[in-house]
């Protein structure tokens, strides 16, 4: 009967057109205008690595100096050299990796093709396999040309494919700045949304593929600048020796444990290590602590998800309330004006409840003629909100989940404005409406 | 004008007044408050940023990672570039206002614990900076080219002693109006800070990252040059040559050094467009909702008002019949939607102010100004008499012998 229902709704969608496109079209704006939005604020708080997401710490270790630096309490988002380098010869966890921004000029050896700047970060063996990274071609290094400061890059797939063609790369020789590197991986479209293992909460992007990972020992040995936030409270040694001995904070660190469990002993690991470290002379603040995030706390940590974007989706759930207002209104325009044929109805027979189903139904597939043309103006606005902040470009993407959704969320929004002119139309009295025929 | 017989038409009539009028206070809310975020935002990205005339100041920023002799390739480069027609001054730097990446450090007014301590933009000026960038000093005096030293962070990291500062930030610092040339201030802060001496006050410079309050016009200047491949060529460039000048910059750069990357030549204004796009992206959807808002509020009512006036046919054929004019038709249906408006938009001024809190307390939204408010409910008014006015004048033209026909 339901299905009835709903090809009779259909049907009258084209009585009164005008008053129907009025409806489809305001159910439409809302939609999409709340649904982009609400697109935008799902990919940011998404999980970019839900299989371990619970598993993956990153430690903050407080090592500002007594009198200087933020007095607030919060932690510093980076780490020292000389913690990167701790933690990762004490070796808790089942994989660990330091990890830092780097960039820099590279000279093709291919014809036709001019140097060009790459963004990359130099990690550690581990980091491929923590973050489940897929490899096209290849493989990442070996723990021995870790230790060896091998100087061997793994590409991304963009950077592989302008260098190589659709050759192999594994094997080959990339000039950056001054050094070579063989090639011994190419990443097979690698880029988490949000980029959780980078973000430092200096900014939100979260977008590109980083296109070039080199050994973080071959880095530190070869002093690689720092392309990224550096963070100093004292004064430092001259040059790249003077940074690393220093306590500003630049790095990066993320351990993988074996299971979730693990993580109270990883925490009281990092309290033991904060006891040692002022024992020898470092961490001098009364207050020094570590902690460990996760995943999800970290992206939390680093405000992935700003009162900007928290901004636009409330104003354009508002947006919708206001539209499912003015539907409502519709709707009760378009029933009213059909007082006479519920009257007929009624008289042969049809129940009350015949008829609010009948009417709801109607109202049901105003909100699906809704979402179709709601679904084209999401996808209009996430473009458009795409090109105008490159940050979002990112986040603006729509994924199967975020479909059904907004087709969901339009056809309840017009079944929950058409309750009240549906429960009005079976007010309707048989008698009065017959008489007046 | 009666008010009591619309008051009583209007109360057997409930349903659809109130729709309305719910429409109208949410719409007040939205829009006053999206109204007051859309200048907010606009206001950011149009503050001066001390820097005169920004569309003719053009940077350059080539980066070059190999180990070179960069004193003397910094110095062949502004040499290249002074030369060049249409450009009246140069200098190098490490960062630009606006420019989104660069030095911040924190300054202090004394070493004591207890002391004014903020963060500041530090700013190189390797030669004639505040005369490139059009500053305005206001104190003291500039630095001479003879001041200028090329600093090789591989070599040493000694700080320099004197300094030019922002009059904010010397505001900031020393809490009080000058004069502040011979005062001295700190890097950092504890016991370990170095001592810097304040040449010169500069009216405004502000920093690379557009920080949202008065911090961002805290600048310090040293006279240095720093020797690393990420500084900034700045050039003034005379009107009109400035499609010129981008070429022969590129030119010039490519010539002294053909292995280096340059990665784009922007003009101070263009800076800016990017610094702010987000604000701007911000602002031009806040304004497209409320469009579509008013729109869609303004079809409500224009729904609601014929939807009345097509139940009212034999009624307002019966007043018209009894001696009622055309006139009074059209006052009846206008006076009966500033009712309901009115109380939309008493409701609305309420709903606006707890928005506003809770957007203040959750989202750090400015606070909703009276004037804005002002504005809305003005808005809304000439909006919902707009919208009546159609049905009501079809309402009027409606002939009196309607009320004979039967129905």
């Amino acid at each position: 009967m339901i299905g009835y229902y709903f090809r009779l709704g259909f049907h009258q969608l084209r009585r009164a057109p005008v008053l129907t496109l009025l409806i489809v079209l305001t159910l439409a704006v809302g939609v999409a205008a709340s649904m982009s939005t609400l697109t935008v604020l799902y990919v940011m708080s998404g999980d970019p690595i839900p299989q371990k997401s619970e598993r993956l710490l990153t430690p903050q270790i407080n090592n500002y100096p007594v009198d200087g630096g933020p007095q607030d309490g919060n932690l510093p988002t980076l780490l020292s050299w000389t913690d990167v380098r701790n933690l990762r010869e004490d070796g808790r966890g089942q994989r660990r990796s330091g990890l830092y921004g780097i960039s820099g000029i590279l000279y093709p050896e291919r014809d036709g093709l001019k140097n060009f700047f790459v963004d990359g970060v130099a990690v550690d063996a581990d980091f491929f396999a923590m973050m489940d990274a897929p490899f096209r071609e290849g493989r990442g290094w070996s723990a021995a040309e870790d230790s060896a400061e091998a100087r061997v890059a793994v590409l991304g797939t963009q950077l592989a494919r302008k260098l190589f063609g659709e050759g192999p790369a594994v094997g080959q020789e990339v000039r950056v700045d001054e050094q070579r590197y063989r090639v011994v991986g190419v990443l097979d479209r690698f880029s988490p949304v949000p980029k959780f293992y980078r973000l430092d909460g200096s900014s939100r992007a979260g977008a590109g593929e980083d296109e070039l990972f080199i050994p973080l020992s071959t880095a530190i040995a070869i002093e690689k600048d720092v392309d990224g936030t550096v963070s100093c409270f004292q004064q430092t040694g001259p040059g790249f020796q003077g940074r690393l001995a220093s306590e500003c904070v630049w790095l990066r660190y993320w351990v993988e444990l074996g299971s979730a469990s693990e993580r109270s002993d990883y925490e009281a690991y990092l309290q033991a290590y904060v006891a040692e470290q002022k024992t020898q002379g470092r961490l001098p603040r009364a207050d020094a602590r570590a902690i460990a995030r996760d995943v999800r706390e970290w992206l939390v940590e680093v405000g992935v998800v700003d009162d900007d974007v928290r901004l636009q989706f409330w104003l354009a759930f508002g947006f919708l309330f206001v539209c499912l207002v003015n539907t409502v209104g519709l709707l009760l325009a378009k029933f009213t004006a059909r007082a006479a044929d519920v009257g007929v109805r009624r008289a042969l027979g049809a129940t009350r409840g015949q008829i609010f189903l009948q009417y709801l139904s109607e109202a049901a597939a105003l909100g699906l003629a809704g979402s179709v043309v709601g679904i084209a103006g999401v996808f209009g606005l996430l473009r458009l909100l795409a090109s105008q902040s490159p940050d979002l470009e990112a986040y603006a993407q729509m994924d199967a989940v975020m479909l059904v959704t907004t087709v969901l969320v339009s056809v309840l929004a017009a079944i929950l404005a058409g309750l009240l002119p549906t429960w009005r139309a079976t007010r309707v009295l048989p008698a009065v409406q017959l008489k007046t025929q | 004008m009666e008010i009591r017989p619309i008051l009583s038409a209007l109360s057997r009539n409930r349903t659809g007044a109130l729709l309305i009028a719910t429409q109208v206070a949410l719409t007040l809310a939205i829009i006053s408050n999206a109204a007051s975020v859309i200048r907010d935002r606009l206001a950011l990205s149009e503050r001066p940023s001390g820097v005169t005339d920004e569309a003719s100041l053009l940077t350059a920023r080539p980066i070059l990672n190999a180990r070179t002799d960069l004193a003397a390739l910094i110095r062949a480069d502004l040499a290249g570039l002074a030369a060049l027609p249409g450009v009246r001054a140069v200098t190098v730097t490490n960062q630009l206002p606006m420019g989104r990446s660069g030095w911040s450090l924190t300054f202090s007014a004394g070493r004591e614990e207890s002391a004014v301590s903020t963060n500041a933009s530090y700013t190189f000026d390797g030669g004639g900076l505040l005369e490139t960038l059009g500053l305005r000093l206001i104190e003291g005096r500039r630095f001479e080219a003879a001041e200028v030293r090329e600093l090789d962070p591989e070599q040493s990291a000694e700080p320099p002693r004197e300094a030019l500062v922002t009059a904010a930030l010397a505001r900031h610092l020393f809490r009080d109006e000058g004069p502040w040339v011979g005062r001295v201030f700190y890097s950092g802060n504890g016991p370990q800070a170095g001592e810097l001496r304040i040449v010169g006050v500069v009216e405004r410079l502000t920093t690379p990252w557009g920080l949202a309050g008065e911090e961002d016009a805290y600048t310090v200047i040293v006279p240095q040059r720093f020797l690393n491949s990420y500084n900034y060529y700045v050039m003034r460039v005379e009107p009109g040559a400035e499609a010129a000048v981008r070429t022969a910059i590129d030119e010039v750069l490519t010539r002294n050094e053909p292995d280096r990357v340059n990665t784009g030549i922007y003009s101070v204004q263009e800076l800016r467009e990017r610094r702010y796009r987000n604000e701007k992206s911000v602002a031009w959807l806040l304004v497209s909702v409320t469009v579509f808002l008013l729109l869609v509020t303004a079809s409500g009512i224009v729904g609601m008002a014929s939807l009345w006036v097509n139940l009212r046919r034999k009624q307002i054929g019966v007043r018209r019949a009894l001696g009622a004019t055309r006139a009074d038709i059209l006052r009846y249906f206008l006076t009966e939607n500033l009712l309901i408006t009115s109380g939309g938009v008493l409701a609305g001024v309420l709903a606006a102010r707890l928005l506003n809190q809770l957007l203040v307390r959750e989202l750090s939204v400015p606070a909703l100004p009276w004037d804005f408010l002002a504005v809305g409910v003005a808005c809304l008014f000439v909006l919902g008499l707009a919208a009546a006015l159609g049905p009501a004048l079809r309402a009027s033209r409606l002939s009196p012998a309607l009320a004979t026909r039967s129905v």
